[in-house]
């Protein structure tokens, strides 16, 4: 009774010819599929990127040989073990086999072990730290990167100082810039919530952990070195993206790296005029705060016609001008502007839900603002408007009066020129 | 083989059994004690839920079918909407659903009368629609929005009321699901009937044992987390705020060591339906039934190592090695069940019933999550894709295409046990055509627009991705769509479709060893299990199968009944 118990399949030559061609597809299948990977991955703009493609290459052809093996044998069975019409009988009692299943274990560990210690390889190889990092103009400097809801901002430890004997610190905004061969290596804080820096062109990914801003907060890091990349046109720009929600506007919370050819073109068109603009500022006030306002995250959540920003998490900033008079009763315009900037939290606009971030003297990193930059940015915020509330004719005397009267601070509305000072005027004059 | 004379207990000598009475639809909406009215309430709770959190999904897609925010008011709404599509299927669909049919069917399948603790059954099931209710009562506060994974500070310093409400809800949650986890362990262990040792037991046993013993252990990290959320959200301690000392990588360690054991809740009970389905109706035992039970046990173990690999990109360099390798391990486990699953249905007669088209729906679909998981695990590769949609590709082709696939097979396959009808198989089938390539054109292509850089949870993206992610969107319409075949299916088929009788798929485990729907005692008599719960092709088992259905033949479901 026990008579098919126990029998295994036998071979036949119907199914070394199906073997044979489920051999033959699985190889094209796999060629295609890796013909796929450079398609479907960003182009290939960082020494790591290289080796965590080939990677992901190799995990292709074994996962296509799975992919293969599986979908095969459901295949075959599907087509040649269907019950005839009207057989109503069981299949043959095999309970299993013991060898193939140590085969079916003892393989994929192998395989699994292998790809681990690949990884391993390539990420050690990818982690290796390097000899020198962010050098420019043969020295090392720093890079640091600010996270906030909801901009990225760069800022550039010059190790140079201006006239005061202050370090300068180029704030690049959104953009990374660096140039081929450039071992960078940033320094990233955020200043609220986690976010995650990706560059996809580079294949790095790291996320900003807050820490405790009274121990320099939790600085994390992030290693890449940009190369050359096949018809490519220098300076190539490549996306930053933030890859950890962290609220409203996180889709929109993006940046660029921008990769020149050399570091000749790095210092020509990036790095030297930066600092240049930064020793020889407007003396107009509104001009100054145009550029101040740009290096902060404000176009994060407002919008702006003027300077193109369209983000609707905060109030629009159009025509701001015009309603700063009315916003809170018994403060002028200038007192409204410098006190939503400064002390956010006291109000929020009605309709607005979502707490604005702080800035001021007391504030780290990228939220820091001085009472000389808060005059600025207010007085670039006065011309935002027709029938301004702002009282423009006295911008100098009415803002730091405001600033005055709501923090209690004096403010330097020559912004340190009036010291006069032969360094200071000789290179405004050669301007 | 003296058995055969007798092979299911006194039963077959009380011929003309009475006919079989269904519970009445009132009974299913009342505290009930019954595993089988709980199950059932388990199982149209779920699936009303998966409608709800599928419903999401749909706004999801829409809201994604262009680069710019359209359909959603903020990207706070945006967010509140995934935030609650992942609460509800995890927690309200995915996990009690396998409650819905391990309660159903476990007891039956060991010839039990009932689980171990009846009334902690019940008030387990009875958890739920409360807490679903807080839950879903953030909509009328600030909803939650820091997604289901819930990182602070977003969740604490930075989210409104809803956040709190949420919290709430997934501790009752949590509290339901230890309950019942409890509950299964207890009537596994206890219950067997004589001559079923653990090796003779049917393997969905062994799956929902597996299954408990995970939610049991690890559920509780979950209710700890969850304490410290609402204590820093409330009570004003800083457990995750560091300017008060408290670290932010604390909640995401103790969230995945619940949450990575929990992807194994949600899979490894459909692991367990496979083996029976693709075993019953490819009328072969199942292959290797020590190596797939242990594995069982081996993910459970296994799985419990592996959490930090959701903290990749956070975790400090150096301990991120082992976690890589934990992860890797993983996948031998799994590997030994899809060989042992294709060496059950190899030289088999099978039969493409509508259960069967959907386990093997869930082989070739599982495998590419399988795949993808691999891939996941490489770290130098892993850097490039966390938190993209290559990820959100891979958890839902292991929960949609694993855990929903085996959803829909064992709707199929104990459907007339429940009801005493059988479903209609043509509409089967056009369900699963319209799912299996729905779900495949959805899920596939995220792979690629998360390699090309789209993040995942966001509401506006580069218009680069426009086209992939249309194609997304109109293949997830069709799976939407697919749902409601199955609802139109189920609903008819309760009040027309034909008869069952006991064992429509000549099956040797014992729950179709009695009346469909079971008495409410589920065996008149204990019922004898026959020697090995896949011995389909002897004599034996042919023998024990016509004396199922001769004694069963006049003991089925009142045709009048509807």
């Amino acid at each position: 009774m026990n008579d098919n118990r126990n029998r295994s399949p036998s071979i036949s030559p119907g199914a070394v010819v199906v073997a044979a061609i489920f051999l033959l597809v699985s190889v094209i299948g796999i060629n295609w599929f890796t013909s796929f990977v450079p398609v479907v991955l960003p182009p290939q703009a960082s020494a790591e990127s290289k080796s965590v493609d080939d990677l992901f290459y190799v995990l292709v052809i074994i996962g296509g040989i799975v992919f293969f093996l599986i979908q095969g044998m459901l295949l075959i069975s599907v087509i040649f073990f269907r019950a005839k019409s009207g057989d109503q009988s069981d299949g043959p009692t095999y309970h299993g086999n013991p060898l193939l299943e140590i085969v079916w274990t003892i393989i994929p560990a192998g395989v699994v072990v292998f790809l681990a210690v690949l990884s391993f390889n390539v990420w050690m190889q990818n982690t290796e730290p390097k000899a020198t990092v962010n050098m420019i103009d043969g020295n090392e400097i720093k890079i640091n990167v600010s996270g906030a809801r909801y901009a990225w901002t760069h800022t550039y430890q010059t190790g140079r100082l201006d006239d005061n004997g202050e370090q300068i610190v180029i704030n690049s905004g959104d953009k990374l810039h660096t140039y081929i061969g450039q071992n960078i290596e940033l320094e990233l804080r955020t200043q609220d919530v986690i976010h995650s820096y990706w560059v996809p062109a580079m294949r790095v990914k790291q996320d900003l952990l807050p820490g405790n801003p009274a121990t320099g907060g939790r600085p994390t890091e992030l290693r890449f070195t940009p190369v050359r990349v096949e018809d490519e046109t220098y300076p190539a720009a490549y996306p930053i993206v933030c890859a950890e929600l962290c609220g409203d506007g996180h889709g929109r919370m993006t940046g660029e790296v921008i990769v020149y050819a050399d570091e000749s073109h790095f210092l020509e068109q990036f790095y030297e005029p930066a600092i240049y603009a930064i020793l020889n500022p407007p003396a107009d006030p509104v001009l100054r705060g145009e550029i101040l306002i740009q290096e902060y995250i404000c176009n994060s959540c407002h919008t702006l016609d003027s300077l193109e920003w369209s983000s609707r998490t905060g109030p629009s900033l159009n025509g701001i001008a015009d309603r700063a008079g009315e916003r809170v009763p018994g403060q002028s315009a200038e007192e409204y502007l410098v006190q939503s900037i400064w002390n956010s939290q006291a109000f929020t606009v009605p309709g607005y839900t979502e707490q604005m971030a702080a800035f001021g003297p007391d504030q780290t990193d990228a939220n820091a603002m001085n009472a000389e930059q808060l005059y600025a940015i207010t007085a670039y915020l006065c011309t935002q408007g027709e029938q301004t509330d702002c009282d423009t004719e006295n911008q100098t005397t009415a803002i730091p009066a405001a600033i005055k009267t709501s923090f209690g601070l004096d403010v330097d509305i020559t912004f340190g020129q009036s010291a006069g000072e032969a360094g200071t005027t000789e290179t405004a004059d050669e301007g | 083989m003296a058995t055969i004379a007798v092979p299911i207990g006194a039963q077959a000598e009380q011929p003309g059994a009475e006919a079989v009475r269904r519970p009445a639809l009132s009974e299913y909406l009342r505290w009930s004690v019954d595993h089988k009215i709980i199950g059932v309430q388990y199982g149209i709770s779920s699936f009303l839920f998966f409608l709800v959190g599928g419903a999401m999904a749909m706004a999801i897609r829409w809201e994604l079918l262009t680069p710019a925010l359209d359909l959603m008011v903020s990207g706070s709404a945006y967010n509140s909407l995934f935030t609650m599509h992942g609460t509800v299927m995890i927690f309200l669909f995915i996990i009690p659903m396998w409650a819905a049919f391990g309660n159903f069917v476990v007891p039956l399948q060991l010839g039990a009368k009932d689980m171990a603790f009846p009334w902690l059954n019940a008030f387990a099931f009875w958890l739920i629609p409360p807490a679903a209710i807080v839950v879903l009562m953030g909509y009328f506060v600030t909803p939650a929005e820091a997604g289901w994974t819930s990182y602070p500070p977003l969740s604490t310093l930075f989210s409104g009321d809803g956040q709190t409400l949420w919290a709430l809800g997934a501790h009752l949650l949590g509290i339901s699901s230890i309950m019942g986890s409890i509950n299964f362990i207890v009537t596994i262990l206890n219950m067997r009937p004589e001559g079923m040792t653990l090796w003779r037991m049917p393997l969905l046993c062994w799956a929902v044992l597996a299954t408990s013993i995970i939610a049991v252990m690890a559920t509780p990290f979950l209710a700890g987390a969850l304490t410290l959320l609402l204590l820093d959200r409330v009570a004003g301690t800083t457990f995750f705020d560091a300017t008060g000392g408290g670290d932010v990588l604390l909640w995401q360690n103790i969230f995945w060591f619940y949450s990575h054991p929990a992807v194994y809740i949600m899979v490894l009970p459909g692991m367990g339906v496979l083996s029976e389905v693709l075993s019953i109706h490819s009328r072969k035992p199942v292959f290797g039934y020590r190596m797939v039970g242990l594995s069982s046990m081996g993910i459970a173990f296994v799985g419990f190592t592996v959490w930090a690999h959701h903290m990749f990109t956070s975790l400090q360099p150096e301990l991120r090695i082992p976690f890589m390798i934990t992860t890797m391990i993983i996948a031998v486990p799994t590997g030994i069940k899809m060989f042992s699953w294709l060496g059950t249905i190899w030289g088999g007669k099978i039969r493409f019933t509508s259960a069967m088209l959907f386990a093997l729906g869930f082989l070739s679909m599982f495998v590419i999550g399988g795949i993808t998981g691999v891939m996941l695990a490489a770290l130098p590769f892993d850097i490039h894709v966390h938190d993209t949609y290559f990820v959100v590709s891979h958890f839902h082709f292991v929960l949609f295409g694993g855990s929903v696939f085996a959803i829909y097979a064992a709707l199929y396959h104990w459907f007339p046990k429940v009801t005493g009808r059988m479903m209609n198989e043509r509409w089967g089938r056009i369900h699963f055509v319209f799912t299996y390539f729905g779900f495949l054109f959805t899920f596939f292509p995220m792979h690629i627009v998360g390699m090309l850089g789209m993040p995942r949870r966001v509401a506006v993206y580069d218009p680069a991705f426009t086209q992939w992610n249309q194609l997304i969107g109109i293949s997830a319409f069709v799976l939407g769509f697919s749902s409601f075949i199955v609802v139109y299916n189920v609903i008819h088929s309760y009040f027309r479709g034909p008869v069952a009788g006991a064992n429509p798929w000549r099956a040797l485990t014992l729950e179709w060893a009695t009346t469909s729907p079971p008495p409410v005692t589920n065996f008149i008599d204990d019922p004898i299990p026959y020697e090995n719960p896949y011995g389909y092709g002897t004599e034996a088992a042919t023998a024990y199968l016509d004396a199922v259905d001769e004694t069963f033949r006049h003991g089925g479901l009142a045709s009048s009944s509807h």
